[in-house]
């Protein structure tokens, strides 16, 4: 006869939770925290060229990114690239998800696909579809010289908006999913309330739907910010050679120029600017509304 | 304050008319209950009054004033939700002082007002706690208050008093009276409890499917229904089919003749009968109608017993009788009589239902 448990069902015991824990503790640790104390480990290293990796203890790879204005201006940019992306995608993703999630129509979940379906075709993919868009006898060129608004074509590929526009455009699901769900929790008599109550419906927005989507606002950013912040097969080909972030850096020190210690500086301190901004701009938006 | 009249509002989704040209005027200062079982379009007619709901036809106006085209924020409603629907980020003060300043009122005169509104629901003190923070009756009571201290023109509740426990209910149903005699606003309550609705309103409607039956106070809703519908749904009654034969002569399914009220239409009818209108025992005897009948069931309501009692076959009727502890509460199997006058039989045309 096995032995029969006094506690109450569904209260498990502290044993229990911690045995459940133990293997996602683990996973979470080795895959996740090694890796990144190897990488910090091998940014401290010297790189001798033709020798490669060299053991040592230095700062020699941060002074290298910091000093030199190339690596700064590429910093910059991704950074200013990904705070456009999640500044869109949350004030285009935000009515999106809102009718989404009040929406009574049948067709609910087919537009719920609608939405989740870009995600089923890789970000290379979608960009060399974006590639053909941008192209100066692309879509949009073609269509805006079609209707007269233009007669040369202009250049979207290979600049900064393009990035910003395809990188968007693979954030989007993210944003609205995240919103939606959150949205989808507030109760609708709430809003009607603020309403009945005499507050037209931005100021019931400002004062009633914003401050309880936040949760849902700051996953929805964090989100879409660390995806942009470490974006690479977008940039890569609607930016072209000459418009580097900080993703496709580090492939190309680590891949390219075999550089690991340098290599491992970039992915760190990418890391930390994707942290620290990401912390901020969670405690500005909940000052703002809290 | 103000009175509210709707004319011919209709609102149909689709094919279906869910409202169908329901026209009411309600009185300035009136507590005007909406009484119906449930999908019977209740909630949707508020709604349309407060605006969330447009209508597919007919108009709404509050005092002299259309308002049938305004949207929610430009009709002056204090609207009631059965959720409550207090904003939880708020604390009950900042709740109560929403409504005020949506209306820009001066800041030196918010706080007071809401001061004022908290103490009128009992509430004094609990302006800095959160709605997480309170019971469900003081959370009802918050929701009225924020309704209150915007001065409505016109007060509207939707089953407010539906997540409360019965105990409670009693107590908020007298508070919200009290409260609403107190403002002399005037409100329009929806409800499907009729005792609730009969202990708090001035005038009641009666609506089924989408339609109004009848309109008028407890006693016209009680004694004079409009029809089998509301004599079922107001009040208990049970119901003898049959045919009105001749002038004040009614034959039942069954076989029983019985006298009925001389204005009674010939033809196919029911007859339904209140249970205290019904007499037991040898004072059944000199009575317009009296037929001996067997007790079939017996349920003790405490103060009152409720005596089912087989007339024949196709018969049964209702009796209610004080409780009294004399020895004489008849038992099941016992042969009894039972006689009510003409008076007491509501008859309907048969197809009413
Ligand atoms: N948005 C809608 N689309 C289609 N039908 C609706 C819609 N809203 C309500 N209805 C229908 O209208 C009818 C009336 O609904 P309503 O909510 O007014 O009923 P009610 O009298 O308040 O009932 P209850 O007592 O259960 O609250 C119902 O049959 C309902 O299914
Ligand atoms: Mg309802």
């Amino acid at each position: 006869m096995a032995h029969v448990s006094q506690r109450p069902v569904g209260e498990p015991g502290n044993l229990t939770a911690a045995g459940l824990l133990v293997p996602a503790t683990i996973f979470v640790a080795i895959g996740l925290l090694v890796p990144i104390a190897i990488l910090f480990r091998y940014s401290l290293n010297a790189f001798v060229p033709g020798k490669l990796m060299v053991d040592a203890l230095t700062i020699a790879n941060y002074v290298k990114f910091f000093t030199d204005p190339f690596y700064l201006q590429v910093l910059w940019r991704t950074v200013r690239v990904a705070v456009a992306c999640t500044i869109f995608c949350l004030i285009f993703g935000f009515p999106l998800a809102y009718v989404l999630a009040r929406t009574q129509s049948r067709h609910k979940n087919l537009l719920v696909m609608a939405i989740v379906l870009p995600l089923f075709v890789g970000n290379a993919v979608r960009a060399a579809g974006w590639m053909v868009a941008f192209g100066s006898k692309g879509f949009v060129n073609a269509s805006l010289m079609g209707m007269g608004l233009i007669s040369v074509p202009i250049e979207i590929m290979y600049t900064e908006m393009a990035v910003v526009i395809g990188i968007i455009a693979v954030n989007m699901p993210f944003m609205v999913l995240t919103l939606q769900s959150v949205i989808e929790g507030i109760d609708r008599n709430v809003e009607e309330a603020a309403f009945s109550l005499g507050a037209p419906p931005m100021t019931m927005a400002i004062r009633v739907l914003f401050p309880l989507a936040l949760p849902g606002i700051l996953a929805g950013v964090i989100l879409t910010f660390i995806l942009a912040m470490n974006a690479y097969a977008t940039p890569v080909l609607l930016g072209g050679p000459k418009f580097q972030t900080m993703g496709p850096l580090v492939f190309s020190t680590f891949a390219q120029q075999n550089n690991w210690p340098f290599g491992g500086a970039v992915s760190f301190i990418l890391m930390t600017v994707t942290l620290i901004l990401t912390v901020a701009s969670s405690l500005l938006i909940r000052r703002r509304y809290a | 304050m103000a009175s509210l009249t709707l004319d011919g509002l209709t609102k149909s989704y689709g094919d279906v008319a869910v409202v169908k040209s329901v026209s009411l005027d309600v009185r300035d200062g009136e507590f005007l209950v909406l009484l119906g079982p449930s999908g019977c379009g209740k909630t949707t007619t508020l709604r349309m009054i407060a605006g969330f709901v447009p209508p597919s036809g007919g108009s709404i106006r509050i005092g002299d004033q259309d308002i049938t085209g305004l949207p929610p924020w430009k009709r002056n409603a204090g609207l009631v939700f059965q959720s409550y629907a207090l904003f939880p980020h708020m604390t009950v003060a900042q709740n109560v002082a929403f409504g005020l300043e949506m209306r820009k009122t001066a800041r030196s005169e918010v706080a007071p007002r809401v001061a004022e509104a908290l103490r009128l629901v009992r509430l004094d003190g609990f302006g800095e706690r959160y709605p997480r923070q309170l019971s469900g009756g003081q959370q009802q009571r918050v929701a009225l208050a924020r309704a209150l201290v915007i001065r409505p023109d016109v007060l509207l509740l939707d089953e407010p008093l539906s997540n409360l426990d019965a105990k409670l209910r009693l107590q908020v149903r007298l508070e919200i009276r009290a409260l609403q005699q107190q403002t002399g606003l005037t409100t329009v309550m929806v409800t499907h409890d009729q005792e609730e609705a009969l202990t708090m309103a001035d005038r009641l409607v009666v609506m089924s499917d989408g339609a109004v039956r009848q309109l008028g106070t407890q006693s016209d809703l009680y004694e004079r229904p409009a029809d089998l519908f509301v004599a079922d749904f107001v009040g208990r009654s049970t119901m003898i089919a049959g045919t009105v034969t001749a002038p004040g002569a009614f034959r039942s399914d069954g076989g029983l003749v019985l006298t009925c009220p001389a204005s009674a239409v010939k033809g196919p009818a029911t007859i339904a009968l209140r249970p205290e209108r019904l007499t037991l025992g040898p004072a059944a005897h000199g009575l317009d109608n009296h037929v001996p009948g067997a007790v079939s069931f017996v349920s003790y309501l405490g103060a009152m017993l409720d005596v089912h009692v087989r007339l024949n076959a196709t018969d049964h009727v209702v009796v209610q009788v004080p409780n009294r502890s004399d020895g004489l509460a008849p038992a099941v199997g016992d042969a009894i009589e039972v006689g009510w006058p003409a008076s007491a039989c509501l008859v309907f045309p048969r197809e009413a239902i």
